[in-house]
């Protein structure tokens, strides 16, 4: 794991006392989305696509925290849009960082150099890097050249200052195994702290759906991509999501476990899906039909297997029982172990986000 | 974490098309196709009044269904009943329109050239590069 023992031990504890309280439903990364406006046009990007005066709003600071504050999750990831574009991203981190929040700053990294005087190193900020393969697949999915050479200086700026730096990735079914197997090596070699994955997914009822990948493919494309994995390679992100992506295991949709918050309000259900707006947390908490939502129960969720919805649910059963431990144990030290091992017990379907059964 | 890209239907647009609802029916479905729109949308009130602006909510309250549209200049959104509603227009461009991942794919190496350096261009303007 790539995760500092600190934030490890502080993610872990937040799970236990929800836990221990009774707390049947609890987020665990607050998605803030401070702005939609983007300085690239990644084509089929769902997150930019509004009139100006939309692109043209922003979450404040004291919206940023006060999100934050009534959230209460122990991570915030900001993905936007381009969060480096927003005039008032430092002051929303450093208000983050002063509340003990493990940030993931999600930025494409081309206004990254120029910036990083505005930001203090500390072990709560993360630059988490958008970076979807090598130069060639990077530059090909963000429509524009020269982007990941770019990433690339900023990535060492950045962890030449002390910077706390992740990679983060989506993977789609034009994915060459052997590539990210080299990409992989690349992130390595240019020292992020780690990695982070996920398959790409769209719920829309659109023709070109194809482009996407469906559950199966889903899991073959990655049982490919992380077999006989390398010793060097970091994730930053829980060992039983990557047995979920790989297949090894199956759960349900978590899709409170990253609530998201932007210039519309709390988006139900998720992070991927807009179903409408909440004005306050609680409602969504309390308001949100959510069996309405996940594989098996929402036409949009048919095939989805992103971090959004499943990291969450990787977590509570990492720390949902001993067996869930036991399994995650095993994950981070036979990661490369045969099918041919004994498999882990069948959990009875449960329906708040946690294990339904192994695959 | 990973934004996620998701493909908008390549299918007919519905920008400068105008809903005239006959039934709470025919409303209710004309406010879920103007939510999903990518664009901003002119309602028609019984008062005569029009609003133009981006749909981003709807729900319940006491009873009746209302929306919820961001207009531009407005720091706040407004809430509007749907039983106030005489006509939608979608009357602002379709930004998802022709934006999908297989309609670049399939443009000129040309074409993606220019585009791209259209949108670093605008990027520059605002400062954003």
């Amino acid at each position: 794991m790539a995760v500092p023992v600190s934030q490890a031990y502080t993610v872990a504890k937040y799970v236990l006392t929800q836990r221990v309280k009774g707390v049947r439903r609890y987020p665990l990364v607050l998605m803030l989305e401070p702005l939609f406006r983007c300085n690239l046009a990644c084509a089929g990007c769902g997150k930019i696509q509004y009139p100006d005066h939309v692109l043209d709003r922003r979450l404040t600071p004291e919206q940023c925290w006060a999100a934050a504050d009534e959230c209460g999750a122990p991570m915030v990831s900001i993905p936007g849009g381009e969060p480096l574009i927003h005039p008032e991203m430092p002051e929303i981190v450093r208000g983050l960082v002063a509340r003990k929040k493990y940030v993931y700053l999600c930025t494409n990294a081309l206004l990254l150099e120029r910036k990083l005087d505005e930001y203090t190193p500390s072990q709560y900020l993360t630059f988490s890097i958008h970076m979807d393969g090598l130069k060639e697949e990077h530059d090909h999915a963000v429509c524009r050249d020269g982007v990941y050479d770019v990433a690339v200086r900023a990535i060492r700026a950045a962890l030449k200052r002390g910077h706390r730096v992740t990679s983060n990735t989506t993977l789609f079914d034009d994915a060459r195994p052997d590539r990210v197997r080299a990409f992989f090596d690349e992130m390595m070699t240019l020292g992020v702290e780690g990695m982070m994955l996920s398959p790409g997914y769209s719920y829309q009822k659109a023709p070109d759906q194809h482009h996407f990948l469906k559950r199966q493919r889903t899991r073959e494309l990655f049982a490919e991509i992380l077999r006989d994995r390398k010793r060097k390679w970091r994730f930053n992100q829980s060992p039983m999501f990557l047995e979920f992506l790989m297949g090894r295991i199956d759960y349900q949709c978590t899709p409170w476990g990253n609530p998201t918050y932007n210039v519309f309000g709390w988006q139900r259900p998720c992070y991927l899906l807009q179903d409408g707006y909440a004005r306050t947390f609680r409602e969504l908490m309390e308001q949100t039909d959510w069996d309405l939502y996940g594989t098996g129960r929402h036409e949009k969720c048919a095939d989805c297997m992103v971090h959004c919805g499943y990291e969450a649910s990787a977590v509570n059963d990492t720390f949902g029982s001993l067996a869930g431990f036991a399994r995650t144990v095993r994950a981070v030290l036979l990661p490369n172990r045969t099918s041919s091992e004994p498999p882990a017990p069948t959990i009875s379907p449960r329906y708040d986000g946690h294990q339904t059964s192994r695959v | 974490m990973t934004d996620t890209k998701h493909h908008e239907s390549e299918g007919a647009s519905l920008q400068g098309r105008l809903f005239r609802p006959q039934t709470s029916a025919e409303l209710a479905e004309a406010v879920e196709q103007a939510f999903d729109y990518r664009g901003d949308v002119t309602l028609r009130l019984g008062t005569g009044a029009a609003i133009t602006g981006y749909i981003f909510n709807r729900g319940t309250t006491g009873g009746h269904a209302y929306l919820e549209i961001l207009v531009e200049g407005e720091a706040s959104p407004r809430q509007v009943d749907y039983r106030d509603i005489r006509e939608l227009v979608f009357s602002g461009e379709d930004t998802a329109s022709g934006k999908s991942w297989d309609v670049w794919v399939a443009k000129k190496e040309s074409q993606r050239a220019a585009e791209a350096a259209q949108v670093a261009n605008e990027a520059r303007a605002r400062g954003h590069l």
